[in-house]
């Protein structure tokens, strides 16, 4: 004998919400998590988590590289064998810039193209908020990838120092906050011009190539100027990818290092700071006027 | 709450020489409110304008107590918003979607992934909640974002079209929900052009076209105000269309042989009476015309 069916539909109706409530500030951080999950790939097919992973990996390659190598040559009297600088490991790598041009236009355009941002500025967000959480955001990221593959150079090293760790850390010292600060301003300065170009446009791949595109001409026509003769080295605060360069050899070292043409020029470091900060303006300036959504 | 959902008093919105909405002044209760009128009536300018996603040119709007002007984000944390156009990122979930828009919202993490699948389960979105929205119905789709609107918990809806596209069924099924809305007690701005569904599911209706109000009040109010008295008699319905007119009361033949008085007065009917006892006429019907808000629309628009 079949029992009979006990099964019964509840419906549930609805249940008021009556537990906490953030204000803006909660918004914005949810705002922030959402993206970070967005360009990491979390809660997305594994072709969208494949491509910012790996270009960490690959950030974080020298850094793995060289602690591997003082480990072996531990006991050797060579001392010389480094790949790779704390100053050098700043700014780098090309994996940032296609980390930036992939990232960016990810987490801005659909939000436009697909009209879903009539949905998040009827929370209560404004424009200004949204465009400093993407900001946050991109810049967070490209700090932490920027800054962990030094982590691992650093304690890396300091474990295998032949001296000792304590040997290591008096020694390096300064890097302590020369690396997070030089860091920071590189973070700032690829995520504000990444997501200003990407602001300009609804597609992602017309971004994407927008951000590759303007850097790396920049960098050309800086090229094409430094072979004219009599050109002032003034005109290498043209190369977009080399400013933020300027800026960390300003942290490392005080000065422009000598390798930079713009360093024989009186002022050089002046116009360097002035060149960044037009820069990070001008790409904020962009990135808030697109989102001046909320008119109130 | 003691005052009006919905204050509007003088609000103006001009677009250059274009004006959008021209000296809205109304009090609404709260309730299911039907905002209706034509495409380019100021519907989706009113919403902005609740939304504080734009300013009055002049006059002040409040939503619930809170001037918009002074407070707009305060505003639009009372307020669920589910827009006409498509505005789902499709390669989402619509438990993604929500759960993401309730924080948005202010609602912690947790809260707001329960909330998303409490409200998705309301709008009658299933295991399909799970998958991306790229493969969704427009039903499907109409729902998410109802369910995004509600996820929240706001004070008042405000759902523009939000039956546009739907098939029939879809349609019913839709207009349940927001009428089951109401008994959930969430007040509810229904934008549309079809005056159907207001005429469904709606207890107020406010009605604008070309910026001005037309007209606001209960929607059995506007209904019973028809203003016509419907008489029938034998085959002599000229006579008294002829007999009506020369007591002063306007009156006209209508296709089905029946007459159509503009009754606007009690007294007008025992004006009716007498005119068909003096006529000597059989009265086989005198009864106030029911209207529809079609009607409404159209007479008070047009004058």
């Amino acid at each position: 004998m079949t029992a009979a069916p006990t099964g019964t539909i509840y419906d549930r109706g609805y249940r008021p919400y009556d537990g906490a409530r953030g204000g803006r500030r909660a918004a914005v951080a949810a705002l922030v998590k959402s993206t970070l999950r967005r360009a990491l790939g979390i809660r997305r097919s594994w072709r969208q988590k494949f491509l910012p992973w790996m270009l960490l990996g690959i950030v974080a390659i020298p850094a793995l590289v060289n602690v591997g190598i003082a480990y072996v040559t531990r006991d050797t009297p060579l001392d010389a064998v480094r790949i790779v600088t704390y100053r050098g490991y700043v700014g780098h790598s090309s994996s940032l810039l296609l980390f930036v041009a992939l990232v960016a236009p990810d987490v801005l355009c659909p939000d436009r193209r697909s009209r879903f941002l009539s949905l998040v500025f009827a929370r209560p967000l404004s424009g200004t908020d949204y465009a400093l959480a993407k900001l946050g955001a991109i810049g967070g990221l490209l700090f932490a990838f920027s800054f962990l593959p030094q982590v691992v150079l650093y304690v890396g090293q300091m474990l295998v120092n032949r001296d000792g760790a304590i040997d290591y850390l008096t020694a390096n010292s300064a890097v302590l906050w020369q690396v997070p600060v030089a860091v920071a301003l590189l973070s700032l300065y690829y995520a504000a011009i990444g997501l200003a170009l990407a602001s300009l446009t609804t597609r992602r791949i017309v971004a994407g190539a927008s951000i590759l595109g303007v850097l790396l001409v920049s960098s050309s026509v800086a090229g094409i100027l430094r072979a004219a003769e009599g050109a002032s080295p003034a005109t290498e605060v043209l190369n977009l990818l080399a400013v933020p360069l300027y800026l960390r050899d300003l942290v490392f070292l005080g000065r422009l290092d000598d390798g930079f043409r713009l360093s024989q020029l009186d002022g050089g470091a002046a116009l360097a700071v002035v060149a960044y900060l037009v820069v990070v303006g001008v790409s904020l300036a962009t990135l808030l006027w697109r989102y001046r959504w909320s008119e109130a | 709450m003691a005052g009006p959902l919905l204050r509007a008093a003088g609000l103006t919105k001009r677009f250059g020489g274009v004006t959008a909405l021209d000296g809205l002044t109304i009090d609404v209760p709260a309730g299911r409110i039907g905002l209706v009128g034509a495409n380019g009536a100021g519907k989706t300018t009113f919403f902005r304008l609740l939304l504080g996603l734009t300013r009055p040119t002049e006059g002040s709007v409040e939503v619930a107590g809170v001037d918009v002007g002074a407070d707009p984000a305060g505003a639009r944390g009372r307020l669920g918003y589910m827009p006409e156009h498509d505005c789902l990122p499709t390669d989402q979930s619509a438990t993604d979607v929500v759960a993401t828009l309730g924080e948005l919202a202010g609602l912690p993490a947790s809260a707001a992934r329960q909330r998303a699948s409490e409200v998705l389960d309301l709008v009658g979105l299933d295991e399909a909640r799970f998958r991306p929205i790229e493969g969704y119905s427009t039903g499907m789709r109409q729902r998410t974002k109802l369910a995004q609107a509600l996820v929240a918990d706001p004070e008042l809806l405000l759902l523009d079209e939000p039956t546009a596209g739907l098939d029939p069924l879809g349609r019913e099924a839709m207009l349940d929900l927001v009428a089951r809305l109401g008994g959930f007690g969430i007040s509810v701005l229904l934008a549309t052009h079809l005056l159907d569904d207001v005429q469904q599911v709606c207890d107020h209706v406010v009605m604008l076209d070309a910026g001005r109000l037309v007209v606001s009040g209960t929607t059995d109010e506007l209904l019973e105000r028809t203003g016509v008295v419907v008489v029938e008699v034998d085959d002599r319905g000229d006579g008294l269309v002829a007999g009506l007119a020369r007591r002063g009361l306007t009156a006209t033949m209508a296709a089905d042989g029946s007459v159509e008085v503009a009754a606007a007065a009690d007294a007008d009917l025992d004006v009716i009476r007498d005119v068909v006892a003096e006529l000597g006429l059989p009265l086989h019907r005198l009864s106030t015309r029911v209207g529809t808000l079609d009607d409404v629309f159209l007479r008070r628009a047009a004058s």
